[in-house]
């Protein structure tokens, strides 16, 4: 414990240091230090990160590194508040017993083969984390998939990092699918009909090379399936293992739930036939239909609030958010981005390849939030040096979410869903059990989307 | 009123390597839902309560997946329940335990039972020892003998 708190000090004082020596200013220094604590803070001390969170914010405004005023712009409330609306949302449905409907759904697949189950897995499993958000599908896919896997009694590994690497995949598709899909969309003034129309595509081409080296990969775990299938026979007991009442609070639950979906859909449309700022709906809607939920289910409004609103992560977004603003406040980022342009000699193509990239190593490693944050400031002062920048915004999106597969710590999916096979299986699994496929996965989906970001003029 | 003059002094307890079917047949045979577990110096290890089998031999995602009916027994709980012949109850035990000491006042552990939701408490010495329990019916117990004899 004291060997790593050293190891953080020492790493972002000697960055802090660094910072001057190459010419920037004290506070600029000071802002790399911080936000370098909780970088780190995150990687080595996770459970700690918003303690370091907390205490950087307070290093910054006490150096007088950043003004209250612009902390509290930078800190994105507009973000915190769409999450918030989307997790009350998402705690209703779940209460109604929607995701418990999908998993009973998933356990009467008519006439399982093991093929049918792998592609049904993966693509409900990326589509889920599109319309929802990748943390909360991977929970149900991840019970369905062992609850199957015990009835035909075959290793659950190889379909679970199926699921959870389509997930990842998945949830670059859309705004709702990943945090880091908001975050984008708000700071590049991208709307939900651009998702749909540039990642949601990409997204998909990436999903089905994904498929195809899951297919081959696994041969053996899917020939023993099919054999597990055919000694047992149909899943009968499967069939009728759990059932979800069709009441009506389930049926007004999903209405809630399509009608905000549509809001945020159309969101661009409207706001342009009601002269609204960018984003309003798209930020409305999730807050809107949060606050009806909360005035029909009146009893349990706290109840949402408090327990579905995961507040100690949207608090360290928060204050990451501000710190990464600081260094765009400071001038640091604008000093990175040129040399960052410098270095791949003012040609975008160049750039694209080192976001993309950059962006896919770094999430194998940290969170993707903590990622994309530390590159926004960075692409917001690629604006300034009139860089195109909607390319390199997919080109973050796709490497923070896709970057997630590489390691089994890449991604909250990843840990949720390894968490509850090692409760449930007591099955650990280790670094290289998942870093070759996630590895070969991650490569190749984030070549993909590289290629098509260089091709397709589109983009 | 202290904790000492209410507790029960006579503790049954589980030792720390028994598994879990015999514990929990320690369990049916004294017809209480928990005990505490100790090691060979009777130090206290943890509680083990009747939870703890269920949450061992159900899905620990039941409750994140939300609201949904059995309608039959999943192929894993029998799984799951034959493996408590081998599972060591150190496992399934609550390792973070809420104690308190023979000279507690009685007020004071009501407080605890009360804000912690607990149903009763082991009593430890200074060692860590476990030298007694205390549950919410020896607290209440104590209480109306006060009150009558007030």
């Amino acid at each position: 414990m004291l060997k790593k708190l050293i190891v953080l000090i020492v790493v972002s004082v000697s960055l802090g240091f660094l910072s001057r020596g190459v010419g920037l200013s004290v506070h600029q220094a000071t802002a790399v230090t911080i936000f370098s604590v909780s970088i780190l803070g995150t990687l080595i001390f996770w459970n700690f990160r918003l303690s370091f969170a907390f205490l950087g914010t307070s290093v910054l405004l006490l150096s007088r590194t950043i003004d209250i005023e612009h902390l509290i712009r930078f800190s994105s409330l507009e973000i915190i508040l769409f999450l918030v609306g989307m997790m009350v949302i998402i705690g209703l449905l779940k209460e109604e017993g929607l995701f418990a409907w999908l998993v009973s759904m998933i356990l009467r697949i008519p006439h399982l083969t093991a093929k049918k189950f792998l592609f049904a897995i993966s693509i409900l499993s990326a589509l889920l984390a599109c319309a929802i958000d990748e943390v909360t599908s991977i929970i149900f896919m991840v019970a369905a998939i062992i609850e199957i896997c015990d009835y035909f009694e075959v290793d659950p590994r190889p379909f679970i990092i199926c699921s959870v690497m389509t997930t990842n995949i998945g949830s670059a598709g859309t705004v709702l699918g990943n945090p880091i899909g908001i975050l984008i969309a708000t700071k590049a003034g991208l709307s939900f009909e651009d998702f749909i129309i540039k990642a949601f595509p990409l997204m998909l081409l990436c999903l089905c090379a994904a498929v195809f080296v899951l297919l081959i990969w696994y041969q053996k775990a899917i020939r023993e399936l099919d054999q597990q299938i055919k000694r047992f026979g149909a899943n009968e007991i499967l069939m009728r293992l759990i059932s979800v009442p069709p009441e009506r609070h389930l049926k007004i639950s999903l209405v809630i739930f399509i009608f905000t979906l549509v809001f945020i859909s159309l969101h661009h449309r409207l706001e342009l036939a009601l002269n609204l700022e960018k984003n309003t709906i798209l930020l409305v809607a999730p807050l809107f239909s949060a606050g009806i939920i909360m005035l029909w289910k009146w009893r349990k409004a706290r109840e949402f609030i408090e327990k579905d609103v995961e507040w100690w992560t949207l608090l360290f977004f928060m204050l990451l958010f501000a710190q990464a603003g600081t260094l765009k406040y400071t001038g640091a980022s604008d000093i990175l981005a040129q040399r960052l342009v410098a270095f791949a000699g003012n040609n975008l193509d160049v750039l694209k390849g080192i976001v993309v990239w950059l962006s896919a190593i770094g999430s194998s490693i940290l969170d993707n939030v903590v990622l994309v944050a530390s590159f926004i400031p960075v692409m917001q002062s690629f604006q300034s040096m009139h860089v195109n920048l909607q390319s390199l915004w997919w080109a973050l999106l796709f490497g923070g979410c896709f970057g997630g597969n590489i390691t089994f710590v890449g991604s909250t999916a990843n840990i949720v869903a390894l968490g509850i096979l090692e409760k449930e299986k007591n099955i650990r699994m280790t670094f290289f059990q998942w870093f070759w496929i996630g590895l070969t996965v991650g490569i190749i989906t984030t070549a993909i989307v590289w290629i098509v970001l260089l091709v397709v003029p589109w983009y | 009123m202290r904790v000492g003059e209410v507790m029960a002094r006579e503790v049954k307890s589980i030792p720390f390597d028994a598994t879990g079917i015999e514990a929990l047949r320690l369990l049916q045979e004294m017809k209480i839902s928990g005990l505490p577990v100790v090691d060979k110096e009777n130090k206290l290890l943890g509680m083990f309560t009747e939870k703890d089998i269920l949450s061992y031999i159900l899905p620990s995602y039941i409750e994140k997946v939300g609201r949904f009916i059995y309608q039959d027994d999943p192929k894993s709980l029998k799984k799951k329940f034959a493996e408590l012949g081998t599972v060591k109850i150190n496992q399934l035990m609550r390792k973070e335990v809420i104690t308190t000491t023979e000279d507690t006042a009685l007020c004071e552990v009501a407080r605890i039972m009360l804000t912690q939701r607990a149903r009763r408490l082991p009593v430890i010495d200074a060692k860590g020892r476990l030298i007694g329990i205390i549950a919410r019916e020896d607290v209440l117990r104590a209480f109306t003998q006060g009150m009558q004899q007030a």
